[in-house]
């Protein structure tokens, strides 16, 4: 079975650790500075009052004058869910994260460790705490599991078995389909707003109306495939940051602390040697809220200048003054990450090379060993350009 | 040797079993309205590094109509992906 756990509200969950007196009022997540004016997920007595997730900011406070906006917290929102991760992976769950506050894995694994199925999943909720509101859906398929856990109240596990499927997709609305909001409103135009009636429509006449991505969200409003999970590897824990005495605007200073960052961070021992492949760069911002935007690099390094070149551009996307800087390596390499030679041009070598292939083909049998043989380096074909010949001497 | 994507990657020459080197495996990938690689083998897309086109063999009958994308994934890992004109499918390929 595959899980998929989710945490509805999670940006505004985390911004309100901050202020958790305003849980409990009409409050809101603040629409972004430099986006549409449309808030964020709101909280249960803003709802009851009205409010709706994605609601114009005018809208929505003429709809409720005592609505409190929360400022959003990126980093924050983002440092909660990989704690909620952590957490998960602690529990031995091998957890791929979709999206923040989507997670989903199998639970084959830790069935018999947890005594069943759900067990098993109440341990997953009870390892991220009650204080998120997690739901969880299980079922065969991922986009089955994404399904079960939408209608799955805070707490609770929903399994949906494979012959149950389609009855249980059937009356769910379209808005659980990767579409854009566009495609919706076409498809309500047409008369079709559950995932039952675009599921009973033909695939090809579909695929002409909507194109590839109307094909798929059919494809996934029948259940969608049995895509595997693939379990993530858990980040790096290294990280480096630089509290300023006072807020900071100007680029020039950002970057000489960016420097400073990137030196401290190569240089913790937690590093081993290792390159570095992902990184992140987050600040807290004067007004309160905070900014990160992770970036993968190119090519693997452990180069200060090479990372540094590669995130300066990104201070230029501060929206304000910052009075905190944290840079994180989130994904390292192996200590052996750069590929070099693999045997030195030496006679010794060569005659433990010849020696070694001989033994691989006694052991596999002739034909097990190729020589690649160019035969026309020129191609614009790549696979044109060589073949792999049996070397059987 | 003339290769087409999708096409076995072995042959017999000269009475020994050859294969092409760097012969295109068959992919999975997502790609967005203009084309562009969004999710090769369930595995999100970081950056589009570099594409090109390759057009090759017109005047035969097998042409070779090829869109090429170099990626970084979001697991940091290199790949290049290709989207065949001839048979639409993707594939990915080293050496490219």
């Amino acid at each position: 079975m595959i899980a998929c756990l989710t945490i509805p509200g999670l940006e505004l969950k985390a911004a309100l650790q901050r202020t958790p007196t305003l849980a409990l009022r009409p409050a809101a997540l603040a629409p972004e500075p430099q986006g549409e004016p449309l808030l964020g997920p709101v909280t249960a007595a803003a709802e009851e009052a009205g409010v709706r997730p994605g609601m114009r900011l005018g809208e929505a406070l003429a709809t409720c004058p005592s609505l409190a906006l929360v400022e959003p917290d990126a980093a924050g929102a983002e440092r909660a869910w990989e704690e909620i991760l952590h957490a998960l992976e602690d529990a031995g769950f091998s957890v791929e994260p979709a999206s923040l506050g989507v997670a989903y894995f199998e639970t084959h694994g830790v069935e018999r460790l947890y005594g069943g199925l759900e067990p098993a999943l109440r341990r997953a909720v009870a390892a991220v705490g009650t204080e998120w509101d997690a739901c969880i859906g299980a079922a065969g398929r991922r986009f089955a599991a994404l399904a079960a856990a939408s209608v799955a109240r805070p707490g609770q596990v929903v399994v949906v078995a494979d012959e149950e499927l389609p009855q249980f997709l059937a009356p769910l609305p379209l808005t659980l389909l990767p579409l854009e909001r566009g495609r919706y409103e076409e498809l309500e135009a047409l008369g079709v707003r559950k995932l039952g009636q675009l599921a009973g429509l033909p695939g090809g006449a579909v695929a002409e109306r909507l194109g590839p991505d109307g094909r798929r969200a059919w494809g996934l409003a029948r259940g969608g495939t049995a895509a595997r999970v693939r379990g993530r590897r858990p980040p790096a824990l290294v990280f480096a940051c630089f509290e300023f005495p006072e807020a900071v605007g100007n680029e020039l200073t950002l970057r000489r602390a960016l420097a400073g960052l990137v030196d401290t961070a190569l240089a913790r021992p937690e590093r081993r040697d290792r390159f570095v492949r992902k990184v992140a760069l987050a600040a807290r911002l004067e007004t309160g809220g905070s900014w990160r935007r992770t970036l993968t690099l190119r090519e693997p390094s452990g180069d200060a200048d090479r990372i540094r070149v590669a995130l300066s551009p990104r201070l230029a996307e501060l929206p304000g003054p910052v009075v905190e800087l944290r840079l994180e390596l989130v994904e390292l390499t192996e200590p052996t990450g750069h590929q070099l030679e693999l045997l030195a041009a030496g006679a010794e070598d060569r005659a433990k090379l010849r020696n070694g292939l001989r033994q691989v083909r006694a052991s596999t049998g002739s034909g097990s060993v190729c020589t690649v043989v160019e035969v026309a380096p020129w191609s614009r074909v790549p696979e044109s350009r060589a073949l792999l010949v049996p070397k059987d001497e | 040797m003339v290769a087409r994507a999708g096409e076995p990657r072995t042959a017999r020459a000269e009475g020994r079993v050859v294969a092409r080197f760097n012969a295109p495996r068959a992919a999975r990938v997502e790609a967005n309205a203009n084309g562009r690689p969004l999710e090769v083998n369930h595995r999100a897309v970081a950056i589009v590094r570099e594409e090109w086109r390759v057009v090759d063999r017109w005047w035969t009958e097998e042409p070779v109509v090829r869109d090429y994308f170099e990626l970084v994934l979001e697991s940091g890992e290199n790949t290049v992906v290709f989207h065949d004109g001839a048979s639409g499918g993707w594939y990915t390929q080293r050496g490219a």
